[in-house]
């Protein structure tokens, strides 16, 4: 039997983004994440406004990382209980192309949507106006390398009951390097130097991972599951 | 085509995609200035504004330390050899601090003088017992001055 | 080759090599450690503090080496199921994580005299803590799956995506601050100490080499005997052990 590997993809993605659709009220959750951690950390820091200007790009790029993160446990467990994940593993289309349907629907969905959801954020961390065009596209990059790690970060912790500290463990320090490149060039665009080395950094990276996660957790789910 | 051919092949021809456009990326990267200190020289050139943070990086000069009776301030000069930069500090410079080491600090100018909130000394790469470095010091200036005497002839 | 790998086999050749291993740690480590902290001429810039390098660096190197060693046993583990390379993944975290802690222990102990504070956000400190946070990573994976052998094949993996990973956080951490000093060995070319303590150091790297086989050695073997427990070999060795004792 011929298999027609682009329609199978295509099948894929939809599968996922309809049922993003369908749950769209749970998108809510992250996106009241990333305003509540700026809202501690504007408190934390107190009224001054220098201090909280100057580390605004920073602040808005970890709320969207740790809610990025947030929703990785959620990448194949709710599969895992329902069964789905079995008929993905056992399916005639290779598990790397179906995964890399998922990573670029999770990217679509919680990078992308969080991204646009931004602004709010950098308004309330006062992020000047001229930044928040760098800090938009550089979080488009840098959440498609994050949404990299942490499908593999899910699937290999998708066996155990749950993810919880120890998926922060395996996935956060592998973060490192997209958090420097990425609030990098929001802090280069602030001190007024040229961004296009960090961009294009975060750029090489983010398409460095997620070429090779598809393959690295499909060997991992089979790791976990035979 | 054989399907687990073909299959392999599709991979394969991902893979490579992916990774050629990753490297492009970094190949542009690179050829852009990845610099992250300035030196005096790039200070009197007007390249960093005042009141902006940065790192100055260079050699303390000579006989520049000027240390305050009462108070922690201290000030110095850090200069490239080219262009120098005044800069004030308080607080404790770190024991590394010497003239004619290097230093970098982090701060801002403030009319010409570089206003530092912190002074980190970088130590070089050398080990050595201190009278192999004051050999090496002694041979260097004999060289030098029988470099001069020579071209005197 | 594969006669070494099975695990009767194994078990007895790690006995008979591991007191050798012990032995040269203490040869080199003796001498280097007493040199090194008392002997050598105190450095021209760093006077007494720069002592701390015969304890850092060797650490430092092994540090990094069993990461490499460990994920090479991954790559082993997850392309020829071989229970041994399984096992040594397993034996080679707890033993890379202690020295990595004690790498970022003694560098900021170094770090207060001569930069002035405990601990700088400097790339070679960054990568070694977020070192310390893959082998946590690592270990954590395979004491959270209840079944050793996939724990030990998933914490393979981890430790491979992480050896891909560990040059590039190098690299970013050292874009985004740079203030460390430079190599000080440089393995072609001329290294930078002075011979009056670079043997010394390089004894000390030996000896860190040689602790870390004989640890290794050594928990092997006991990972050996508790995963091969049902088999009758382990019957047989320990019943030998003990009537030799």
């Amino acid at each position: 039997m011929e298999l027609n590997y682009s329609l199978a993809f295509g099948a894929a993605l939809r599968r996922e983004l309809k049922l993003a659709w369908r749950r769209r009220g749970d998108l809510l959750h992250p996106f009241a994440f990333t305003l509540l951690v700026a809202t501690l950390f504007a408190i934390g820091v107190g009224a001054e406004e220098n201090l909280l200007q100057r580390a605004a790009g920073a602040v808005a790029f970890l709320c969207v990382l740790l809610a990025l993160f947030l929703s990785v446990d959620g990448l194949f467990r709710p599969d895992r209980d329902d069964g789905q994940l079995d008929h993905l593993l056992t399916s005639p289309v290779p598990l790397s192309l179906l995964l890399s349907a998922r990573l670029l629907a999770y990217w679509l969905i919680h990078g992308i949507g969080l991204t646009l959801a931004s602004p709010l954020l950098a308004l309330l961390l006062r992020l000047p106006a001229e930044q928040l065009p760098v800090l938009m596209l550089a979080l488009t990059l840098a959440t498609l390398g994050m949404s990299a790690i942490g499908i593999i970060g899910a699937a290999l912790t998708v066996p155990l009951k749950r993810g919880g500290i120890l998926l922060a463990l395996i996935v956060l320090p592998l973060y490192v390097p997209l958090l420097i490149f990425g609030s990098g060039t929001v802090a280069a665009q602030a001190s007024g130097e040229p961004i296009a080395a960090a961009l294009y950094l975060t750029a090489a990276l983010s398409v460095f991972l997620a070429t090779l996660a598809p393959f690295v957790a499909a060997i991992a789910l089979r790791l976990g599951m035979d | 085509m054989h399907p687990l051919r073909k299959q392999r092949l599709i991979a394969i021809v991902a893979l490579l995609i992916g990774l050629g456009v990753a490297s492009a990326f970094t190949l542009a990267a690179l050829n852009e200035n990845l610099d992250h200190f300035y030196s005096p020289t790039d200070i009197n050139e007007g390249k960093v504004a005042e009141g902006k943070r940065f790192r100055l990086g260079g050699v303390v000069l000579e006989d520049s330390t000027e240390r305050s009776a009462e108070t922690l301030e201290v000030s110095f000069v850090v200069t490239d050899r080219i262009e120098n930069t005044p800069v004030r500090y308080s607080g404790i410079l770190p024991d590394l601090y010497k003239e004619g080491q290097s230093v970098i600090a982090t701060g801002s100018l403030e009319n010409g003088v570089f206003k530092a909130t912190e002074v980190l000394a970088k130590h070089d790469e050398n080990y050595m017992p201190a009278e192999v470095a004051d050999a090496i010091a002694k041979a260097k200036a004999k060289q030098a001055a029988g470099g001069a005497t020579e071209s005197m002839q | 080759m594969t006669r070494y790998a099975s695990p009767p086999v194994f078990y007895r050749t790690a006995g008979l090599w591991r007191p050798w291993m012990g032995l040269a740690t203490l040869l080199f480590g003796v001498p280097a450690i007493v040199y090194g902290l008392y002997f050598a001429p105190p450095d021209y810039l760093q006077g007494e503090s720069y002592r701390i390098i015969f304890i850092h660096v060797p650490c430092a190197w092994v540090s990094m080496f069993a990461y490499v060693a460990m994920a090479g046993a991954g790559a082993a583990a997850l392309i020829w199921h071989t229970k041994l390379s399984e096992l040594a993944v397993l034996a080679i975290a707890p033993i890379g994580a202690g020295f990595t802690a004690l790498t970022l222990l003694t560098g900021m102990l170094w770090g207060r005299p001569t930069w002035g504070a405990y601990w700088v956000w400097d790339a070679r400190l960054t990568s070694e803590l977020v070192l310390l946070f893959l082998y946590l990573g690592v270990i954590g994976l395979a004491n959270a799956y209840g079944d050793s052998r996939r724990g030990a094949r998933a914490a393979a993996l981890l430790a491979l995506v992480g050896l891909v990973n560990l040059p590039i956080i190098h690299y970013s951490v050292r874009w985004w601050n740079t203030l460390h000093q430079g190599e000080t060995v440089r393995i072609f070319g001329e290294s930078s100490m002075h011979e009056s303590m670079l043997w010394a150091l390089l004894a000390a790297a030996m000896a860190a080499k040689f602790y870390f086989l004989w640890s290794l050695l050594g928990r092997l073997r006991l990972n050996l005997l508790i995963a091969e427990r049902e088999k009758g070999w382990v019957a047989r060795e320990l019943k030998l052990e003990s009537a030799d004792a």
